[in-house]
């Protein structure tokens, strides 16, 4: 099992009203290359702060803390290394970048200067001095800072909000193709016509020109979807993507994101509240509270014997339909 | 951070904040500085400022004190503009709401009448107005308020039409709220603050009209004020060109303090609404 | 002798020329003390029925009784009054209220408006609702968006109780809570049509709550009723084509893909 993203003691915090609140605390997490992982949890449990993260889509406000190291293969990167800050996802991630790195946003000044001399340095010590240029050969290997839209396909809760309402949904996916993939027009708009036929969106032309608010819920999030995995990226990042749907939609939904993933072989992040969701899709499941990692582990593990009290708890609170009923047990308490 | 913390990081809110206090302190201070009847005659006509430390600013052409009519046109300028800007707040506020809210021929009848009145220009309402009942005033502010309270009313109106979807409104009838209950105490507050954010311009707006209305002759004729100044120096400009310099000088910065400040206000609450 | 008894609700909209019937001649009835959930997927009209009993909006055709009065028939301060007896949980408990009140606003505006208690009366009478929804009187000077979802969805709870109705539609009202707290929010509507045998009219798109604290159940489809009865039955051997969809597409835990 190769790993695709190495998660280190990330720590997020967020500037509210003078108040600083912690959304992630010390959270280190190894994503492998080609799995489906679920991360749950409830409000205020940083799941969405940990997608956005990963993304490098938290706001500029943000403090950033810990490291987020990336193992792309050479194979994928067909665009430059050089990377607009804005759009680096790899705001932890010092080892390789070659701009002045976001890890000023670090709050303790200490910590990251250590760091940008070479996170590297200290664990190559041991074998050879001055481990810094000594690392060189594993800088080709962990080669890329991921690039949004590129690298990582980003699916939001919303479709309604995450698609542009006047531009009409073919474009909007030839667009990702084009800036990604360095095509020509018409070459992304015959990708996002098999791209929309892949996440089987009926009538396809007219599909093509239409415009997001002529389209179902359900079909708006396919659309997104389809958008997010136009430029075949390597990682797929669902955040609740099926908890605006209702559940025929959300089922189908889900059974589309499970199809498009092992067909194209992309590694899937689930961001869900459910449970019982996470565990149909997912091969492991890493539960979190309060900006914590409280549980990771395989999802018969998970479901079946959890091993902290708080999984257990989410997994007793889940009714589903062979619980047994409130009413049944209130009838026996009347 | 606390918006008063964040208004007052802000220098053209501080700049607009001090040129409003200062007028404020002059309007306050007129009659205890200048007891007197301002329009009294006070030294020897056509006295150019700084000249006499008795009469800083000089006299006029019939020898009234230039400095004591500043500080009383104070008054005049502010009172009337915040009284006309409210005038125009409340009714505009109170019409679109009601015209928002009520929907149908209400809201039909309202807005027809909103367009009525936007369709004539606000200053030759307001002539017209004055010219008919006569120069008071009560008169002039009603005037200024006649022509400015449209906007406020288009502004309330669509802000409330999106309120009054919202599920609390639904939730205000299902506990079985009086129509107009939920229109003034539930939605009303609730669609002010784009509202409110008009009032910078509409006060400025406000003592501009009374300046021009009262150099046209028609403001209030037992007060001071500075469009009346100006109109009086105007016979004189070329040999005393003071005389409506200063008045002006006066009219320019209490506009731009009311915007200034008015503007910090609204910016600053924008930005603790868009964090929460 | 039914507590509301509906027969033939039509709703229809118009949309870009043609008319759609989002509510087609649905006919039901709830008994008191009774939950009956409504049922189906987005667009079903199962919020649309909703709204038509509360008379947020006014149906096209059919007859709403309630209390064995005629509910259609009643105008101005006849109706405001009756909806004492008639009240409802929204879906997302911040919305619901408006995002200037307090705690005690809230719980006091109804209190004032149908003339329960008196103005000295009504913070006693306020604690005591709190209590009743398991929150501690404390939290009454409190700013609606300062507490949290499941506390401010208690409040919506303790507001629809203070005028003691007979019903209260719940539309949706536990979806947008965290499993945690949904539990909690169940246990607590159950134990309080169990003690003040109050019906329910339960909105769900959630098969598994539904399963579990409703009596009866309607599945909806496309505005028009395609399967009714006792929710437990109906929810483990669905007849219809919209009942099986549902059941097959709600997650289950122990049902894991390749």
């Amino acid at each position: 099992m190769t790993t695709l993203a190495s998660i280190r003691d990330l720590t997020v915090t967020y500037r509210r009203d003078g108040n600083e609140v912690t959304a992630l605390k010390g959270v280190s997490l190894d994503i492998a290359a080609g799995e489906r992982l679920a991360i749950i949890g409830e409000s205020g449990s940083g799941k969405s702060t940990l997608a956005l993260a990963i993304a490098g889509l938290l706001p500029a406000s943000a403090k950033v803390g810990g490291r987020i190291d990336w193992f792309l293969s050479s194979s994928g990167a067909k665009a430059p290394p050089s990377v607009l800050p804005d759009i680096s996802p790899a705001r932890g991630e010092i080892t390789l970048s070659p701009l002045p790195s976001p890890i000023t946003n670090v709050a303790e000044g200490e910590r990251s200067a250590k760091l940008l001399i070479s996170p590297l340095a200290g664990e190559m010590s041991g074998r050879t001095e001055g481990g810094v240029t000594e690392c060189q050969p594993f800088k080709s290997e962990l080669n890329k800072i991921p690039r949004l839209g590129r690298d990582i396909g980003f699916v939001f809760q919303d479709p309604s909000a995450s698609l542009d309402p006047v531009m009409t949904i073919g474009k909007q996916i030839a667009e990702v193709a084009r800036t990604h993939l360095s095509l020509t027009w018409s070459q992304s708009y015959a990708r996002a016509k098999s791209l929309l036929e892949r996440v089987r969106l009926p009538d396809l032309d007219s599909a093509l020109r239409a415009f997001p608010h002529q389209l179902s819920g359900g079909q708006k999030q396919r659309v997104a979807i389809a958008a997010a995995i136009a430029a075949g990226p390597k990682l797929l990042i669902a955040d609740e993507a099926t908890s605006a749907l209702d559940t025929i939609v959300q089922a189908e939904i889900v059974a589309l994101i499970r199809r498009l993933v092992t067909e194209d072989g992309m590694t899937l992040l689930f961001i869900s509240h459910d449970i019982a969701l996470a565990a149909e899709l997912a091969e492991r499941i890493a539960v979190f509270r309060h900006g914590q990692l409280v549980e990771l582990g395989m999802r018969a593990q998970i479901v079946g014997a959890p091993a902290q009290p708080y999984t257990r708890a989410l997994l007793d609170a889940h009714i589903g339909l062979d619980t047994r009923p409130l009413l049944n047990r209130a009838r026996l308490h009347a | 951070m606390s918006p008063l913390r964040r208004f007052l990081r802000t220098p053209e809110a501080v700049a607009g904040a001090l040129l409003l206090a200062m007028l404020i302190a002059m309007a306050l201070s007129a009659s205890l500085l200048f007891p007197g009847d301002p329009q009294a005659i006070a030294g020897p006509a056509l006295l150019p400022p700084f000249q006499d430390w008795s009469l800083p600013l000089g006299t006029d052409r019939l020898g009234r004190d230039v400095l004591a009519e500043l500080f009383h046109g104070a008054r005049t300028s502010l009172a009337v503009g915040l009284a006309a800007a409210a005038a125009a707040l409340v009714v505009g506020a109170v019409v679109g709401t009601l015209a928002g809210f009520a929907g149908g021929l209400v809201d039909e009848v309202l807005m027809r009448i909103t367009d009525a009145f936007q369709t004539v220009p606000s200053f030759l309402l307001a002539l017209a107005f004055v010219s008919v009942v006569g120069p008071s005033l009560g008169v002039v502010v009603i005037a200024i308020a006649l022509g400015t309270w449209t906007g406020p009313a288009r502004v309330a109106r669509a802000e409330v039409l999106s309120i009054r979807e919202r599920d609390y409104v639904a939730g205000a009838r299902v506990i079985g709220m009086h129509p107009l209950a939920i229109a003034f105490r539930e939605v009303l507050p609730n669609a002010l603050p784009p509202v409110l954010a008009m009032s910078s311009v509409i006060v400025a707006a406000a003592i501009l009209t009374e300046a021009a209305l009262s150099f046209l002759g028609l403001g209030d004729p037992n007060r001071v004020t500075w469009g009346g100044m100006i109109a009086e120096g105007r016979a004189v400009l070329r040999t005393a060109p003071f005389l409506s310099i200063v008045p002006g000088i006066a009219l320019v910065l209490t506009v731009l303090g009311v915007y200034l400040a008015g503007e910090g206000i609204v910016e600053t609450t924008a930005v603790r609404r868009g964090l929460s | 002798m039914n507590l509301l008894a509906v027969s033939n609700l039509t709703k229809r909209y118009r949309r870009g020329g043609k008319t759609i019937a989002a509510v087609d001649d649905v006919s039901f009835h709830i008994d008191p003390g009774e939950t009956l959930a409504l049922a189906g997927p987005s667009g079903s009209g199962k919020s649309t029925i909703a709204r038509l009993v509360l008379r947020l909006i006014e149906p096209d055709d059919g007859r709403i009784e309630f209390e064995s009065d005629d509910f259609l028939a009643l105008s101005g301060a006849a109706l405001r009054a009756r909806r004492a007896r008639l009240q409802m949980v929204f879906q997302d408990p911040l919305a619901a209220f408006n995002p200037r009140a307090t705690v005690a606003r809230v719980l006091d505006d109804p209190l004032r408006i149908h003339g329960i208690a008196s103005r000295a009366e009504r913070p006693r009478r306020i604690a005591a609702l709190l209590e009743r929804v398991g929150l501690t009187a404390n939290l009454a000077p409190r700013a609606i968006h300062e507490i949290s979802g499941g506390q401010r969805q208690r409040v919506a709870i303790a507001r629809a109780i203070v005028t003691k109705p007979s019903l209260i539609v719940l539309d949706e009202a536990v979806s947008a809570l965290d499993v945690s707290v949904r539990g909690e929010i169940l246990e607590l509507l159950l134990d309080l049509q169990r003690q003040e045998k109050i019906a329910y009219l339960f909105i769900s798109h959630d098969l598994g709550v539904i399963r579990s604290v409703a009596h009866r159940v309607i599945l909806l489809d496309a505005g028009r009723i395609a399967e009714n009865g006792d929710a437990q039955t109906v929810i483990g051997a669905p007849q219809s084509a919209i009942g099986k969809a549902l059941v097959a597409a709600a997650p289950r835990l122990n049902r894991a893909g390749p």
